[in-house]
């Protein structure tokens, strides 16, 4: 029973998981550029943006904004225009 | 010497002759290929009328690698990315071009008078987008890697492609000193 309940809930969070805009790590793009629009697109503490900017260089890639689909796609036009290599997926974390 | 300066509530950008020519060259080769197969190329992308008149299903992803990388692919699946880049690559496109060309108006004066000037009261955000667009568009052409500094620093200098790395070398140099004016 209990093996069932557990498989449901996960299905029920697996259709919840919101969706996650990553931005890419790319030999060109300057760290202060970078940390630059973070803060402007996100609004984001200059702390965090320089954490998040260290993320993506160091770890290839950060999950910098999460929320529904329509959302994402929006952070990802806006981050495409300023030059950032961005993608939106399902969140895979459960 | 190239350089931005804090001027009042704006920035100012002063130019060599020399340096505004090779930017605005860069602008409009690049304005020049954002237009390539994009048929309402000869429109104002920015008008109503134009945006109208973009079939979505004339838009597909882009084979050079240099709109590749300005107009990127959003997910990792092909067939979302197409349906997404179908609705929204007309937008993210307009929006370079119309940095570039604002950009481009702003240096055309400083060409066209034929002796070093400034940029005065110019868009930070603006510039550094434009900026930007520019070493991706070289780095492209150039292979930039995390170990191209070294192998350009040991390339002969009669070699052509040391000089296009010396520009974006310059360029990456110009975003740094406009984003330190912008930030401290």
């Amino acid at each position: 029973m209990s093996t069932i309940t557990e498989s449901q809930v996960s299905i029920e969070q697996l259709l919840d998981r919101p969706w996650v805009t990553i931005v890419w790590d790319d030999p060109v793009n300057l760290m202060t550029y970078v940390t630059y629009v973070l803060i402007k697109l996100f609004s984001f503490p200059a702390p965090r943006a320089h954490e998040l900017m260290m993320q993506i260089h160091t770890e290839g890639r950060a999950v910098v904004s999460t929320g529904t689909r329509e959302e994402m796609e929006r952070d990802v036009q806006r981050l495409h225009e300023h030059g950032l290599w961005a993608t939106l997926q399902r969140d895979d974390k459960i | 010497m190239s350089n931005f300066e804090k001027m009042g509530d704006g920035y100012s950008l002063s130019l060599t002759q020399d340096e505004a020519h090779i930017l605005i060259n860069l602008v409009e080769q690049l304005l020049e290929l954002l237009g390539e197969g994009d048929f309402f190329h000869h429109y104002d992308t920015s008008d109503p009328l134009a945006q109208l008149m973009a079939m979505p299903s004339e838009i597909v992803t882009p084979e050079d690698p240099v709109l590749m990388r300005l107009l990127p692919n959003a997910y990792a699946d092909p067939e979302a990315s197409s349906d997404f880049r179908r609705y929204t690559e007309p937008a993210l496109r307009g929006s370079k071009q119309r940095i570039l060309r604002t950009v481009r108006e702003e240096l055309s004066e400083i060409v066209d008078s034929k002796v070093d000037g400034v940029v005065e009261e110019l868009d930070a955000d603006i510039w550094l987008v434009a900026i930007n667009d520019l070493r991706i568009a070289l780095s492209v052409r150039l292979e930039i890697s995390s170990e191209s500094f070294e192998k350009f620093e040991l390339m002969p200098d009669e070699d052509p492609q040391k000089s296009v790395y010396a520009v974006y070398f310059w360029l990456g140099w110009l975003q740094e000193n406009l984003l330190t004016a912008l930030t401290s």
